[in-house]
């Protein structure tokens, strides 16, 4: 349990109880304010016809069959009457008895003076004051009384009014089962969202679980996904990719560093037995020197391996390329041509050059490197006489070169290893001439870093073609 | 005693090959799996040492070939050193398990414990009448007196000594204790003999008319 208003969990159930508190206050007030106005809409309905029904009782039988209306004073005089009569009105007795709970009447004249009060009416009755001359009519509460007061263009005013407690009781009965209705509802909301919450939350807490074992060390183990489509589903699919990546990637590195200390091993061992071998006895002077001379060699193809290794290293870790001047790619390569024409001679190639001036943005080191890995390739592994062909143009924004030679090809199933590190395709040659099998894997890093993309084609007929694109500079 | 070494970095080949030279082994050397397997089909050595990593037939693959049809002892040298490896390899038949890089005088060590293994000795040191031989030290002595004898002579002399008992034909002989790079007119074996049993006692080894040499 965090602590509160940190946890999701808690702020879930923050802001869903006052959301579902906001709710149930304005379902309970509607409610109640419907039922209020329904009962009242009836009570003063009733209040209404009551009077209605009482004017007309009085003046039903006097002058109705004349057609006329009753006069002011006509009006006055029954109402007086009735005042003072002891009978009272049949279908009104209620108004002559002492009780409120049935509609009670008052009248008075346009001076105030009252025309009629009925007895029922009650001790606070009072003539009402009415700010307007005319006033139609409206609806009073005054105390546990509601009365209908209206003042006619006449002047006479008239109260109707019930004494509307037992109403009141039953309604403030009704607001009280209200309340209590809407606080369970409440609490109900509370408790479903911290549930709900909690079990949304769960599948979080396996993850961030899962997530620190992986981290910890366990790189196979995976998320469990439900394969539902779910927004946590989808987190557990990202994350899983994620320990996919870092998992290989680790994998990677532990093969290369393996590879790596492998081939270092031979070297060692070469210098280890023939400096033992040369410290067993007194030699002459040139045996000693064909021993050291070995070592030598040894050590040089060690310094050339680990250095293709540093290489290799920088160009994983690099992340911030240095601003790379703009060069002729066709001139770095008449460069290496040049400095390679001693081993095709030895071989006996020929090199052919087509070289299309075309800039590139690129390290001139790095590409001296690049095209010289790719051409004394191309001169020491197909037989001697095989021609070489070097060959630099531009193409759709892409800077082209292409280094071929017209030799019995690569094999199909080497050609999509032929990048990898440390693969030999031919492996008869392995440590004889030298090759570390890093040379096409640097290729590959350093076009890559250069943004650029290396393939290769080759066939028995039309030989090997290696060929890669860089991004072409503007001037 | 005559060893195949089967490596393909041909300057690692050639210092083992000087080296163990000099230690008085004939030795004969390919530079890939193919070609030694051939060479130890071909001619009965004394022990095979092996790489691993091999172009056309790899050590493993080399040993799987030849164990069903030879008991050549065979000690693994290599790169690898995962234990995995190392299972792979002794369980695939090789003898012994070198990892690079080594110490030279190690191998030798490991070399004679092989060979002495394969010849049903327990010890380096053979006892035949008052002549001692220590394999390690490559000595013959008469009563703990060091006896000189040229590295033929001892080459001879242990060949011998370690079949004790059993008839070794001229031929054998000549298979055993020179390779192909010697010239053949400094090998007439009874020159040597002769010249041990001159060192040694004449009754050291003896002669078998038509078959050959031993000693009892």
């Amino acid at each position: 349990m965090k602590r509160p208003f940190r946890s999701i969990r808690w702020r879930l159930l923050l802001w869903h109880s006052l959301i579902s508190l906001a709710l149930v206050v304005a379902v309970v007030v509607l409610a109640d304010r419907l039922v209020t106005k329904e009962k009242m809409d009836r009570i003063d309905r009733e209040i209404r016809n009551f009077e209605r029904r009482f004017f007309r009782e009085i003046f039903d039988d006097e002058k109705r069959e004349k057609g006329n209306p009753p006069s002011l004073d006509e009006i006055r005089n029954a109402l007086r009457q009735l005042n003072e009569s002891e009978t009272g009105l049949s279908g009104f007795e209620s108004l002559f008895q002492e009780n409120a709970s049935e509609p009670y009447l008052a009248t008075w004249d346009k001076d105030g003076t009252p025309l009629f009060i009925s007895k029922n009416a009650p001790d606070s009755l009072a003539l009402p004051v009415f700010a307007k001359k005319v006033h139609p009519f409206r609806y009073l509460d005054r105390d546990s009384f509601r009365e209908h007061q209206r003042r006619y263009s006449s002047g006479l005013s008239i109260v109707t009014g019930r004494d509307i407690s037992l109403e009141i009781a039953s309604l403030h009965q009704f607001r009280i089962l209200l309340g209590i209705g809407g606080i369970s509802l409440l609490l109900g909301a509370l408790a479903g969202s911290w549930w709900l919450a909690g079990r949304a939350l769960r599948p979080v807490e396996t993850i961030s679980h899962t997530a620190s074992r992986i981290a910890a060390g366990n790189l196979n183990e995976r998320i469990a996904l439900a394969n539902s489509d779910t927004e946590l589903d989808q987190l557990g699919h990202v994350l899983n990719d994620t320990f996919e990546r870092l998992a290989s990637m680790i994998e990677q590195q532990k093969r290369f560093t393996a590879d790596a200390s492998h081939e270092l091993r031979t070297p060692l061992t070469v210098i280890l037995s023939e400096t033992q071998r040369a410290l067993k006895r007194e030699r002459n002077p040139e045996e000693y020197q064909a021993i050291i001379s070995h070592c030598q060699t040894a050590a040089k193809r060690m310094q050339a391996l680990v250095n293709s290794l540093l290489l290799l290293a920088r160009h994983d870790l690099e992340t911030s390329p240095e601003k790379s001047p703009v060069i002729d790619l066709a001139a770095v390569a008449a460069v290496v041509a040049d400095l390679l024409e001693p081993l095709a001679a030895e071989r006996h190639s020929k090199i052919t050059r087509a070289l299309t001036p075309v800039q590139v943005s690129a390290r001139p080191e790095l590409l001296e490197i690049l095209v010289q890995n790719l051409l004394s390739n191309a001169l020491s592994h197909p037989p001697e006489g095989t021609a070489v062909t070097i060959r630099t143009h531009i193409s759709q924004k892409n800077a082209i070169l292409e280094i071929h030679d017209a030799g019995p090809g690569i094999p199909a199933e080497h050609l999509p290893h032929l990048f990898d590190r440390f693969y030999r395709a031919d492996t008869a040659r392995s440590h004889g001439s030298g090759h570390s099998g890093l040379g096409l894997a640097i290729a590959r890093s350093i076009t890559e870093t250069l943004h650029g993309h290396i393939e290769v084609t080759s066939s028995p007929t039309t030989g090997t073609t290696f060929r890669i694109l860089l991004p072409a500079s503007e001037k | 005693m005559r060893l195949l070494v089967v490596e393909d970095d041909p300057l690692l080949l050639h210092s083992l090959r000087e080296g163990l030279r000099e230690e008085n082994y004939a030795i004969d050397t390919a530079l890939d799996g193919a070609t030694g397997l051939t060479m130890a089909f071909e001619v009965d050595f004394d022990a095979i040492i092996l790489d691993g990593m091999l172009p056309e037939i790899d050590g493993w693959e080399f040993l799987r070939r030849l164990r069903p049809k030879k008991t050549t002892p065979v000690l693994m040298l290599t790169a690898r050193d995962a234990i995995p490896d190392r299972i792979r390899g002794l369980d695939a038949g090789a003898d012994d398990y070198l990892v690079k890089p080594f110490d030279f005088d190690e191998l030798l060590a490991r070399l004679r414990a092989l060979i002495r293994r394969d010849r049903g000795q327990g010890s380096n040191r053979l006892q035949i009448n008052e002549i001692t031989i220590d394999l390690a030290r490559k000595e013959a002595m008469k009563n703990d007196t060091p006896i000189s004898l040229t590295p033929r002579e001892y080459a001879l002399v242990e060949y011998l000594a370690l079949h004790r008992g059993v008839v070794i034909s001229r031929t054998e002989l000549y298979d055993h204790l020179f390779d192909e790079s010697d010239d053949s007119l400094s090998n007439l074996l009874d020159v040597h003999v002769s010249n041990i049993r001159k060192k040694l006692g004449s009754s050291f080894i003896s002669t078998r008319r038509g078959h050959g040499y031993a000693i009892e």
